[in-house]
């Protein structure tokens, strides 16, 4: 390490925390080398005795983890491998996905920036995935997504919009079909079989196919609803009991009801939409809640579903997005202002996450570790590949106009 | 076996009475009779049924990781011989893992206990998936299967490890912190949790090159006596300490005490009081407190001065903000005809005394009456494999004794969990051993002193015992914590496991 980076002038510039100046490290021999692999940057017998800590007071209270990430974030665009080396170090003592939510963005954020500066994001998030996939059963999924729905309206509040919207779209009409691509496994329905059910006039005809979409033939993982990479049996397996769950409400409801499950392999926008059984006489309502981001941002692929979605000549289309810009640059200061951003997103979803459960949830904690796994997909993966680009709502605004 | 040279007089010592109310209200102050210590123990969290983690009856989890791990490690070829033949029968994970191993393990690392046959993958499997197995000595059937395979996993992880194949750990370890919960209703799923975290942050830092620790010693200390409220341990330590001291205080008006690591200093109130109110008066105490920032020093000296000066207690604290061991004697202000005495309780939070060597040195060169030290039966000494087996062994049973009695989702179980133990873990198991800076640590404290001709033994007093049962009075009885006298010392465990040792020394040289 160079002595240089210690210096007293240059540690105030970079560390506003610290108050002395930086300790010289004390041993020599250590290189100097940008971590490229896993295996040992620094050869075990030749650790440093350099210990950062020395006259060191940290200050951890406040958004401790923003500023050392961005500061990283930094320093990978500059390229300046001491002060990133340090910082990672910072972020690795104090980081914990079972903290508060500075230690939880700490850590998955950790685990991403180490994938990316060891090419390994496609390894990794493909491990995590799979691994989550093995562990979710339709049982655990399912607590998952109405407990979530039970403690926060972040889903619920775009089901209820949604289902308001279609109603009025479908005043009058008897015979019913609405395009489902959503994440939320099907917890959107029952409130608008009971709106349908409760409508004054005859009570129409309800066709409602869901389109699942999977990626090299297994589910994108979607943070919101904390479902991971599933292979397509599994998907298969949780579409079927939610259909028959769906038929049972419907009878119940007295709504005469056809449930049909698409599943989908590959990017969103290469689906063939004629296959979709879309009757002439039907009214037609798409529904797409937290799945257009998955469509990859390359390539107008976007501007061309959206396209398609109108040749349907549905009564309404209606979306739900998070909130963020979340397109992360490849590097140097574009890679710095996506990653602002992804931290600033997902420090607002831990946030909300942390009021909305109890501390002890492991709900959330399969939430959280969706999140961690889109975090590895953002930071770490090639971007043309990415299925979590979230855009703000003036940009698919200007989409649907557009096209 | 008694060491001469020092002597208890039963018969006019007053005993040191524990109590639960925090240190610092004055009011409070005022040794409860058996009737109020009947009132404390209903107000201890009561166990709740359903909530209550897998109760391993006779530490099975601890004694299947020993059998397993020590199959794993006969595996391993110690010698050079049968290298072939040791290869086409050890475990095969899916990417290979080379099974040369640097080190040789000890094959007295766990006891002579002998395996059946050498563990092949099968083997594994059997044991993962077996419930009820006739061929299983330990009766393992309450395990289960989830948390077997999880501490299976676990295992072929830190031998990964601890042969650098980092790259087959990170793996593996990715694995297992997706599948592993700390707030699950399994104590084995929770300490899998908190093992794999602590071995993600070693491989991290071992990639960066950087051993060297970050502490929030504000979240430690007050994790610490969150800790303190719902378990006896330090408790323990405190009381049984203070008794000794104060049995080698006897007829001494000039004392000192070296306290190595004060924290916030809830050790010495109880001692004041009594010292304050023997027969032969108060004497003038002198404290001088250790820790690593002199803020918190100075506001503990504060308060036991505050704490002194009421009791009518002649009192002096010096704040020293360094580690003993880096520290030379002209620091300790030690005057003539004062009686020192040395306290330490040891933990895992953070290195409090600096390198042993010179910590033992200093200690010989003080000459104290009497060191009163509490160790965790865990060494801190040793490999990476070695030390991940015992404070496996050692963590489990501690999360198993939090475990019987509070409930899953209890937030202050998991606030102790993750700021105290997990800390523990992740210092133990990390680059540059629990010191964190390569030095390698003793194996255990009372076996060096007694190995120095500078000190001697002084055995435990059938007081301390009464101390020490005292205190676990307050804590629900129920077949859980477990108190044995032998050896001169005094040591506290959950069932058959012993987690703490408390045991006094003095100096040949003493006054």
């Amino acid at each position: 390490m160079d002595e240089e980076d210690f210096s007293a002038s240059s540690s105030k510039q970079y560390y506003p925390y610290y108050p002395h100046p930086q300790p010289h490290p004390s041993a020599t021999g250590t290189t100097t080398t940008t971590p490229t692999s896993i295996h040992h940057a620094f050869e075990t017998s030749e650790f440093s005795t350099f210990s950062p800590a020395r006259d060191l007071t940290f200050d951890f209270s406040g958004k401790w983890a923003t500023d050392i990430l961005l500061e990283t974030a930094t320093a990978i665009a500059d390229r300046n491998s001491g002060r990133f080396q340090q910082l990672m170090w910072i972020l690795n003592e104090l980081s914990s996905p079972y903290g508060d939510t500075d230690q939880k963005l700490g850590s998955y954020f950790l685990q991403a920036l180490f994938n990316r500066m060891t090419d390994s994001g496609e390894r990794c998030y493909r491990t995590l995935a799979s691994v989550s996939e093995k562990t979710c059963s339709f049982e655990t999924t399912r607590k998952m997504v109405l407990k979530f729905q039970e403690v926060s309206p972040w889903t619920t509040f775009g089901h209820v919009a949604c289902n308001g919207a279609i109603m009025e779209a479908f005043e009058g009409e008897s015979k019913l079909h609405i395009i489902d691509i959503s994440s939320t496994y099907c917890t959107q329905w029952p409130t608008l079989l009971e709106s349908l059910a409760t409508r004054t006039d005859e009570t129409p005809h309800l066709k409602l196919t869901t389109i699942v979409a999977t990626k090299n033939g297994g589910v994108p993982g979607s943070s919101t609803s904390g479902t991971a990479a599933g292979s397509l049996a599994s998907v298969q397996d949780i579409m079927k009991e939610i259909g028959n769950r769906m038929g049972k409400f419907a009878r119940l409801m007295g709504v005469p009801f056809k449930f049909n499950v698409i599943h989908h392999g590959g990017d969103l926008c290469e689906l063939d939409l004629s296959k979709l059984d879309i009757k002439e006489d039907e009214a037609l309502a798409i529904n797409c809640v937290g799945t257009l981001h998955s469509i990859r941002a390359v390539d107008n692929r976007r501007d061309m579903m959206i396209s398609n979605f109108k040749k349907l000549q549905p009564r309404i289309i209606t979306v739900v997005e998070e909130e963020a810009d979340l397109d992360v640059g490849v590097d140097g200061m574009e890679f710095v202002k996506g990653f602002q951003e992804c931290l600033r997103w997902f420090r607002v979803y831990f946030e909300a996450l942390d009021e909305s459960f109890a501390r002890t949830s492991n709900e959330r904690l399969m939430l959280e570790r969706a999140a961690g796994r889109a975090i590895v997909e953002l930071v770490a993966c090639a971007p043309s590949e990415s299925v979590e680009r979230r855009e703000p709502a003036n940009r698919w605004s200007r989409r649907f106009h557009g096209s | 076996m008694m060491k001469g040279g020092f002597e208890v007089v039963h018969a006019t010592l007053d005993m040191i009475q524990p109590h639960r109310e925090p240190i610092w209200d004055f009011a409070s102050v005022g040794f409860p009779t058996t009737s109020v210590a009947a009132a404390a123990v209903s107000s201890i969290p009561r166990q709740n049924l359903e909530n209550r983690c897998i109760n391993l009856e006779r530490n099975e989890l601890s004694d299947w990781v020993e059998q397993v791990t020590k199959k794993l490690i006969d595996d391993l070829p110690a010698q050079n011989t049968d290298t072939d033949d040791h290869h086409s029968r050890t475990l095969q994970a899916p990417a290979d893992i080379p099974m040369l191993c640097e080190d040789s393990f000890p094959p007295s690392l766990l006891g002579d206990f002998r395996p059946r046959k050498t563990v092949t993958s099968s083997d594994f499997d059997e044991l993962q998936w077996s419930n009820v197995n006739g061929g299983n000595d330990r009766g393992l059937s309450r395990l289960d299967e989830q948390g077997l395979s999880l501490i299976t996993l676990l295992l072929e992880c830190a031998v990964a490890i601890s042969i650098d194949n980092l790259g087959e750990a990170h793996r593996m370890l990715l694995e297992l912190t997706q599948m592993a919960s700390p707030y699950a209703l399994s104590c084995a799923e929770r300490v899998v949790a908190y093992f794999a975290k602590a071995m993600s942050s070693r491989v991290i830092n071992s990639w960066l090159g950087i051993c060297s620790p970050l502490i929030n010693y504000k979240t430690v200390h007050c994790a610490f006596q969150a800790f303190n409220n719902v378990s006896p341990f330090i408790k323990f330590a405190h009381f049984t300490s203070n008794q000794a001291i104060l049995e080698a205080f006897h007829r001494r008006d000039r004392v000192h005490i070296i306290d190595l690591d004060i924290m916030q200093g809830l050790q010495w109130p109880a001692l004041f009081h009594i010292l304050a109110t023997r027969m032969e008066g108060p004497p003038h105490v002198t404290m001088t407190g250790m820790g690593s920032s002199m803020e918190l020093l100075t506001e503990t000296g504060k308060q036991l001065s505050n704490f002194a000066k009421r009791l009518g207690m002649s009192f002096e604290f010096h704040p020293i903000a360094k580690k003993f061991g880096e520290i030379d004697i002209t620091m300790v202000r030690l005057r003539r005809g004062e009686t020192l005495a040395i306290h330490w309780l040891q933990h895992s939070l953070y290195d409090a005394t600096g390198p042993d060597w010179t910590t033992m040195r200093l200690m010989e060169q003080l000459g104290p009456r009497i060191i009163t030290l509490v160790e965790q039966d865990l060494s801190h000494g040793g490999s990476f494999l070695d030390r991940f087996v015992g404070s496996l062994h050692y963590y489990s049973t501690m999360f198993d004794s939090l475990g019987a009695y509070l409930a899953a989702d209890d937030p202050n179980r998991h606030h102790i969990e993750h700021c105290l133990l997990y800390r523990e873990i992740n210092n133990i198991l990390a680059i540059g051993g629990p010191a964190r800076s390569g030095e390698d640590k003793m194996k255990q404290w009372r076996s060096e002193l007694a190995a120095r001709n500078s000190f001697v033994q002084v055995p435990m007093s059938s007081n301390s015992m009464a101390q020490a049962q005292l205190i676990l009075n307050m804590f629900p009885p129920a077949h859980g914590y477990r108190l044995v006298q032998g050896d001169g010392t005094l040591r506290l465990g959950w069932k058959d496991t012993s987690l703490f040792t408390a045991s006094a020394w003095t100096s040949h040289i003493s006054r």
